[in-house]
């Protein structure tokens, strides 16, 4: 009798111990890094010194980290200057640069940016910035979508 | 007179010393912390061994937070829900079940195995 009974006793064990995993998970997963850094709206614009208005973003915009010594960032920017075209609204987060190689490098491939905004670290650190270029596409102040390094045509061509 | 000064002979050099053993037992503290955190873009390695652009910011947010009277532990509950339980070196506790499985599955073995062999033996 008992014999009979130990493979389902095991499959129950195996069960509640699953659920547990998931819920223990479950409860670990957060939101908080989906929103977007409250520093993005309380750094002024590099250029008019003023705050971001949201108002003028709307609800999709794209936030991407760059820098003047980041090659990849140079390979993604053909693509940036193709959804400024289009009409897309992107915040451009220059991430621990140099002032004068960044204006030099903006003045010498283009300006697809709405804002640009300098950062020292710190909006980078509160949204998890793991290297650059990163790029956060936002709908309705929540991340919907995240890309580590240089993006591709096939991340954006639904957007153009 | 003479006392005053020899008194503060003596207060000036223990201030010193005092201080300078407060602000390394923080520099002592925020190391070994750096080395519990990973590095996310340099697999095995935490950031206080390695160089990359990564780690140098996370150190230097890090050490601004703890700075302005931010604990460790406030810290890492921080970097854990902005980055997720990866950064951590230290598994958080409610992971304990996760360690204990094999255990668990392995005594269910040993069991099901022992039951088997008694199960032949009367056969």
């Amino acid at each position: 009798m008992k014999r009979h009974l130990l493979l389902p006793i095991v499959g129950l064990i195996v069960l509640i111990v699953s659920v547990i995993f998931y819920f223990n998970q479950s409860t670990y997963k957060n939101n908080s890094r989906d929103e977007v850094s409250s520093l993005i709206f309380e750094t002024p614009d590099f250029y008019n010194n003023k705050l971001i208005n949201e108002n003028t973003l709307g609800e999709f915009y794209i936030i991407n980290f760059f820098a003047s010594w980041c090659k990849p960032c140079l390979a993604e920017h053909p693509l940036l200057m193709e959804m400024k075209k289009k009409g897309v609204k992107i915040i451009g987060i220059n991430f621990r640069d140099d002032e004068e190689n960044f204006k030099e490098w903006i003045n010498e491939h283009g300006n697809p940016f709405e804002y640009i905004l300098r950062d020292d670290g710190s909006i980078a650190y509160e949204m998890g910035l793991i290297g650059v270029p990163e790029t956060f596409f936002i709908l309705n102040k929540m991340t919907q979508k995240k890309i580590q390094g240089p993006l591709f045509y096939e991340d954006i061509e639904k957007y153009l | 007179m003479k006392i005053s000064k020899s008194i503060y002979k003596l207060i000036i050099p223990i201030l010193v010393i005092h201080i300078s053993t407060i602000s390394f037992a923080g520099v002592n503290e925020l190391n070994d912390y750096y080395k519990t955190i990973r590095c996310l873009v340099c697999e095995g390695q935490s950031i206080q061994e390695s160089d990359t652009e990564f780690a140098i910011n996370l150190k230097e947010q890090i050490q601004k937070k703890y700075s302005s009277g931010i604990s460790i532990e406030e810290i890492d509950q921080e970097l854990i829900k902005i980055y997720g339980e990866e950064i951590s070196f230290n598994p958080p506790k409610n992971h304990i079940l996760l360690w204990g499985m094999p255990l668990i599955v392995l005594i269910i073995i040993f069991i099901f195995i022992r039951n088997k062999i008694r199960f032949f033996r009367r056969v």
